[in-house]
């Protein structure tokens, strides 16, 4: 009788392939990571100091923000809804219309946010901004 | 005479090496988050509905708290060093985006202060962070 070596069977390396998965995964949450510092906000183009821009008065929609947030369009308080429609009305009259914040130099600066996201909303494309009893 | 019948191997993938490369690639990723490090100063962010992406390539982020307190990478410094900071990053690349993160409650004498130093360099581009608020 013929006498057969049985052939050496490899160890077995064990199961991996679920460690691309996983890899994968970690992979991506890495990314996803990653994504949490992109900033967004607002981009603004600041004015030349030394050349200032000349509007026409009747063009001009001068707000004020308070040191407490409050809005008022020409010295009269208005709420952020009349501010929205008076915004809507002046477009309307005048498509290239300029609207011109003063701010208090206590105003909280979310509420300076606030303004700019509805200038934007509304899609002004003219917007100046100044601190009040400081330079445009 | 006795046939031997070769048994045929089956094609085998060797997957041992599978997680060598995840880990090397976890490790790559992970020195790279860390390069990219966010030096944070603990702020409440405005929150916006409609906002658009800021971020370019390179980058500066000029922090301010609700006190008025202005840090860069973690660093606190008045106006002054500011505008040397801006000045060299500006030098060294001047396409570099500059970010003005301040906290919700901050006076906006501080924001306009700082927002004076850019004008006085005739740096006309600012970003203005806020946090992205769904409705």
């Amino acid at each position: 009788m013929m006498h057969l070596r049985k052939r050496r069977v490899p160890d077995d390396p064990g199961n991996s392939g679920s460690l691309n998965d996983l890899s994968f995964l970690l992979i991506i949450f890495f990314l996803v990571i990653a994504g949490f510092n992109i900033n967004k906000g607002f981009l603004m183009n600041l004015p030349d100091r030394d050349r200032p821009r000349v509007v026409q008065t009747e063009e001009l929609l001068r707000c004020s923000l308070g040191p407490d947030g409050s809005l008022s369009l020409g010295g009269k308080a208005v709420t952020e809804e009349e501010l929205r429609g008076e915004i809507k009305a002046m477009r309307e009259k005048f498509p290239n219309m300029t609207f011109l914040l003063e701010i208090d130099p206590e105003t909280p600066y979310h509420r300076v946010v606030y303004v700019i996201h509805e200038i934007r909303v509304l899609k002004v494309e003219n917007f100046s901004f100044r601190m009040s009893g400081g330079e445009a | 005479m006795i046939k031997l019948r070769r048994k045929k191997a089956r094609p085998l993938i060797p997957m041992s090496s599978m997680s060598d490369i995840g880990f090397l690639l976890l490790i790559f990723i992970m020195l790279i988050s860390l390069m990219n490090q966010r030096h944070e100063v603990k702020i409440e962010y405005c929150e916006a509905v409609q906002i658009e992406k800021t971020q370019e390539s390179d980058n500066l982020e000029i922090w301010i708290d609700r006190n008025g307190a202005i840090s860069i990478n973690g660093i606190s410094m008045d106006l002054k060093e500011l505008e040397g900071i801006i000045v060299s990053t500006i030098a060294l690349e001047p396409t570099t985006r500059v970010h003005i993160i301040a906290d919700r409650n901050t006076p906006y004498r501080y924001v306009n202060a700082t927002v004076m130093v850019l004008q006085r360099l005739q740096h006309r581009v600012v970003s203005l962070v806020v946090r992205e608020v769904r409705r």
